[in-house]
């Protein structure tokens, strides 16, 4: 069962650990990934958040990596709607991340959440970064589930290096002088969100 | 008037879901899990039931498996609205008696198309 649960994470690119030796796992904007293994999660933010949530007792673990839409097209009647494509999009970052834990065999309330990311690195009129700090703590204050931990805001991006099976986390915090191609990597991905629709995957047997 | 149970146990997908359905002129009713959402369904008569599958107490599947057993829902169209995508587990959904499969994050417009079209 859980051999095939594993599939779904392929693609995600896995790596020694320079510092243990231990297998590390690096997730992507968009990614999230999910194990019972003594592994690490890494993932390098921007404007991003990322939620590292663990059942401690079970010794499973995950985190996501997500950037909100920024609105639905003009004219939508579900712009600025809680049916919006930010939350849609949102929602659908946390909860499977969430319940893939939950499908392991975690519980609800023993879950150890964190969150980080959220940085101002863009220069834009909008703040790209607080727009997800926003999100994820109403998303996770209306599932009645508490933050353990956050590094939220500032102007820097933040390297996090994730312990599942502990829910210890390590942030590096990056000067954004230095981390160009993480601008240009989200400035592309607020690109790609303009020629997407969110929800496409529908049948009727 | 047509009226919809909406199963999930995530608070901001009941309020999304119901939001759309309602924009619509759907009236909805809401459950927080399987169980909830039987008790529910026994005691109405809805025209269409959406539900999640992972959630506590009592999955998705297992609702739809149980609501095809009672009288009322032999013909009811039930639509899954989950973050799985994965072919088995859409047969599993087949073979629970599910109409059809909604993947999320869902497209607001497609889900009120498809409602439409399995209400009619």
């Amino acid at each position: 069962m859980l051999e095939v649960e594993q599939k779904k994470f392929e693609h995600i690119r896995k790596s020694l650990s320079e510092e243990d030796g231990r297998g590390a796992a690096r997730i992507l904007p968009g990614e999230f990934y999910v194990t019972d293994k003594d592994e690490i999660i890494t993932t390098v933010l921007g404007s991003c958040v990322s939620a590292c949530i663990c059942d401690p007792e079970l010794k499973i673990g995950g985190m996501n990596h997500f950037m909100l839409p920024e609105m639905d097209e003009p004219g939508s009647r579900w712009r600025n709607t809680a049916a919006d494509a930010a939350h849609r999009y949102g929602n659908y970052a946390m909860e499977s991340l969430i319940n893939d834990i939950l499908a392991r065999g975690g519980h609800k309330n023993r879950l150890l959440i964190k969150v980080f990311g959220g940085g101002k690195i863009l220069d834009s009129m909008t703040d790209v970064g607080q727009h997800n700090i926003d999100f994820v703590k109403s998303y996770l204050h209306a599932e009645h589930l508490d933050i353990a931990a956050q590094d939220l805001g500032d102007r820097f991006p933040r390297k996090i290096i994730f312990y599942p099976s502990t829910g210890r986390v390590r942030v590096k915090k990056l000067s954004a002088l230095h981390s160009p191609d993480i601008a240009q990597q989200e400035k592309t991905l607020i690109e790609e969100f303009k020629h997407q629709t969110i929800g496409n995957d529908a049948t009727l047997f | 008037m047509t009226d919809i149970l909406v199963v999930d146990d995530s608070l901001s997908m009941r309020y999304m879901v119901s939001l759309t359905l309602e924009e619509a002129n759907y009236s909805v009713t809401v459950a927080e899990d399987g169980e909830q959402g039987l008790q529910q369904a026994k005691v109405g008569n809805f025209d269409l039931v959406i539900t999640d599958i992972n959630m506590p107490v009592m999955d998705g599947l297992t609702l739809v498996s149980k609501l095809r057993e009672l009288d009322g829902y032999r013909c009811t169209p039930m639509l899954v609205l989950t973050t799985e995508s994965g072919t088995e587990k859409k047969a599993e959904g087949k073979a629970a008696g599910a109409t059809g499969w909604i993947v999320k994050p869902f497209d607001p417009d497609k889900l009120l198309k498809l409602v439409a079209r399995v209400v009619n």
